[in-house]
């Protein structure tokens, strides 16, 4: 009778990294439908093309270059593929989407050593990438066309982008429309609520915990009063519930406590609002997530958690 | 709002799926009892090989102040001192004792007699007034009695205080925070009146003015039987319900939850001013003390992958073979001497059940998952009840950076495994802080 002998705990939760991958899918599932909704066929170009270009340059890596048993079925190729998607407009021209997917996956992870190892948002990385090699391509936002139909290629500047150029001012602007998604922007920008779905479904099945994501609303807040800006406009426009609940929100690059995760949130919307109000993009989302990315190994230093045991002043015994 | 402790913890499956009764082990042919069944120094044999030796004899002392007699539970005669293999597969020095039928014959009518004699004695709210602490000590000392919550401390030694420390409370443990087990669940229904004296006996050993019982809310049976038990007890002693959380029964978040104090780092609990027993424990001191019974005989639980048939609290003799266990152990499984999140796995199971051993788990698919890489996803920050980062000292062990390890707190580590346990990503955390754990005592603060 041979006994299995490994040590202690022998039993184990049921949750599973993967699973926690396939879980932020199903909840970016509102907003994907919500961007093929208003932007049609184009957008389901982008995001199959994304997803199958990421998931080829990790299969590409892992075979030829790391030698390595295949890591795709762990998810997080595929949800690489997905968020860079929703971080494009739609219409991009294919090879830039395959561009986008290579930096991403290609460099932005594998290149780190792969899942666990990267230090900055491989998502993220692609599309700034992107941004900064085909600025205008990156910013022709098509204009929504309700019904899931052939977009006609009309493009426009985003609300954030009108703003930045002072076309219009940020008390007369279609808050219900930004929340429903009738805007332009990229894929998955657009719609408030169906993202806001995402983060509850999210908080539901304790894949993340709130802190982030309020800690990012919180910095917008705070800066935005300061400024005398209406936080509401900052809340709703460009990505930033996207990169709340989405981006900022990944494990690998995102601190471990919760002190440091409201710290890290809370910079992030500040440094969003501060792009937008005075740098020169009108959109800093992305910046600013990839800027805090940066500091999360300091944050995982610094902010330790509290330790149960108070430390000894003088030995006791008994 | 019900106690808890307040950092980490998880809440794995129960599976409390033994049935609550307690069956009774005929006594074994053969005795095999280990000299080191508990903290301390080992006992020293005091008899020979070919020595006869009666039921309930002393058969090693104590090997010092910190070390517990070991009794045998049988008659017969002395077959050999010696080396034997344990069950964790290490070699350990034992007394091994064979029985003869007629001899067998006459301990079980003798057991018989006194397990009825026992439960059927009234309560006797008197019985501490009869001895002084000294004496009540000497007896639990000389009983042999560790704590039967599966640390194995020798029990008079924590109720000995010196004389310039003061403890307030005595925690008495009934949470028992183990997935699986049941032997504690099962005495405290069976045997409330007989654990509210041993607690008295306690008090009274110790000069301690209250105790409080810990137990969680899913044994409700257990918390009514010794409320109803401790209704006219002339001692303060009452029982604490605390919300079912792992590691509820650790000391020091036992501890916390009932008294709101933090034990310090590598202090024992008398620095907060507890003093921390099991409710087995309370019972074989009540043995002890009312009629003069050692501890040769303890409850455990026998659960898992096992025939539901099987599946029960069993009253052994401390020696039986766990080969004499009514236990149907399917291939390829993991037998656990103990719970699965802290149990040890057996590799011998001709080796005897002991003092410390709180039941038998049988797993049959324990096999481990295949590891992902670490995506720092916290879940093992969340769940370490220490408020450790069990992610960097797994990573500090695999990397033998001993000396960060000590300085990041991994002697801290009650090896509880709720951080195995939680991650997503199957990572062997606590294999690796074990070993942190093991080589940061050279570089101790």
């Amino acid at each position: 009778m041979p006994l299995i002998f490994s040590p202690s705990p022998h039993i184990h939760t049921s949750r599973t990294t993967s699973g926690a991958m396939y879980h932020v899918i199903v909840a970016l599932i509102p907003a994907i439908l919500c961007s093929l909704y208003y932007f049609g066929l184009p957008a389901l170009e982008v995001l199959l093309l994304s997803v199958l270009s990421c998931a080829g340059v990790e299969w590409v890596v892992t075979r030829f270059m790391l030698r390595r048993p295949s890591t795709l079925r762990d998810g997080s190729a595929i949800l690489t593929g997905v968020l860079l998607a929703l971080n494009l407009p739609s219409g991009l021209p294919w090879w830039m989407v395959i561009i986008g997917a290579v930096v991403a996956v290609g460099i932005a992870k594998m290149a780190f050593g792969g899942l666990g190892c990267n230090v900055f948002n491989p998502a993220l990385v692609g599309r700034v990438f992107l941004l900064i090699s085909f600025p205008v391509a990156m910013t022709a936002w098509p204009l929504p066309d309700p019904g899931f139909g052939d977009a006609d290629g009309v493009t426009g500047a985003t609300i954030l982008g009108q703003l930045k150029m002072g076309l219009v001012s940020p008390d007369e602007l279609p808050l219900m429309s930004m929340f429903a998604g009738n805007v332009g922007g990229s894929m998955g920008e657009v719609s408030a609520a169906a993202l806001l779905l995402g983060f509850v479904y999210l908080l539901a099945f304790r894949v993340i915990k709130w802190y982030i994501p309020v800690a990012v609303a919180a910095g917008v807040i705070v800066v935005d009063l300061a400024a005398g800006f209406p936080p509401l406009v900052d809340l709703l426009s460009g990505g930033l519930i996207l990169g709340a609940v989405f981006m900022a929100t990944d494990y690998v690059t995102s601190p471990m406590t919760r002190r440091g995760m409201l710290l890290y949130g809370f910079m992030i919307g500040v440094i969003t609002v501060v792009i937008r109000r005075w740098g020169i993009y009108p959109e800093g989302m992305s910046f600013a997530i990839l800027i805090m990315n940066g500091f999360t190994p300091l944050i995982n230093r610094y902010m330790r958690p509290e330790r149960f045991s108070p430390r000894r002043k003088e030995a006791v015994k008994a | 709002m019900k106690k808890t402790f307040k950092k980490g913890g998880i809440h794995p499956a129960a599976n409390k799926i033994a049935d609550a009764g307690i069956r009774v082990l005929p006594l074994p042919s053969r005795v095999v009892l280990p000299l080191a069944q508990h903290i301390g120094a080992p006992a020293r044999p005091v008899v020979a090989k070919g020595d006869t030796v009666s039921r309930g004899q002393l058969v090693a002392e104590g090997g010092s102040f910190v070390s517990a007699g070991i009794h045998t539970p049988v008659s017969g005669t002395v077959a050999s001192i010696g080396e034997l293999v344990m069950a964790s597969g290490v070699p350990g020095q034992a007394i091994v004792i064979n029985t003869t039928h007629e001899s067998l014959e006459l301990d079980e009518k003798e057991r018989g007699e006194y397990w009825t004699r026992m439960e059927t004695q009234q309560a006797d709210r008197t019985l501490s007034d009869r001895f002084t602490a000294e004496e009540l000590r000497s007896r639990i000392s000389a009983a042999g009695i560790v704590g039967l919550g599966g640390a194995t401390f020798p029990a008079h030694v924590k109720l000995s205080l010196r004389p310039d420390v003061k403890a307030e409370v005595l925690v008495i443990n009934g949470c028992e925070c183990e997935p699986y087990l049941m032997c504690d669940d099962a005495l405290m229904r069976a045997y409330p009146g007989q654990i509210a004296e041993g607690i008295e006996l306690m008090l009274k050993a110790a000069g301690i003015p209250r105790a409080v019982i810990g137990i969680e809310d899913n044994k409700p049976e257990a918390i009514a039987a010794l409320r109803a038990a401790l209704e006219d007890t002339p001692f303060n002693i009452t029982v604490e319900v605390l919300r079912t959380k792992y590691p509820q029964g650790g000391e020091k978040q036992l501890v916390e939850a009932i008294t709101g104090r933090r034990i310090p780092s590598g202090a024992l609990p008398v620095s907060v001013g507890a003093v921390v027993q099991n409710v087995a424990t309370a019972f074989a001191v009540y043995q002890a003390v009312a009629f003069d019974m050692p501890l040769i005989e303890r409850v455990i639980t026998l659960t898992g992958d096992i025939p539901e048939s099987e599946r029960a609290n069993y009253r052994v003799a401390v020696g039986t073979p766990m080969s004499e266990l009514p236990l149907t152990v399917p291939d390829d499984a993991k037998v656990i001497l103990g719970g699965p999140m802290m149990g040890r796995p057996a590799l011998c199971l001709e080796a005897p059940v002991v003092k410390g051993t709180s039941g038998l788990t049988v797993l049959a698919d324990s096999r481990r998952r295949p590891v992902q890489p670490c995506v720092r996803c916290g879940a093992c920050v969340d769940a370490c009840p220490m408020g450790l980062e069990p992610y960097l000292l797994a990573r500090y062990g695999e990397l033998r950076m001993w000396a960060e390890a000590a300085a990041s707190d991994v002697a801290d580590c009650l090896e509880c495994g709720a951080c195995s346990y939680s991650c997503p990503s199957s990572r062997p955390l606590l294999d690796f802080i074990r070993l942190g754990r093991l080589r940061a005592r050279d570089f101790a603060k």
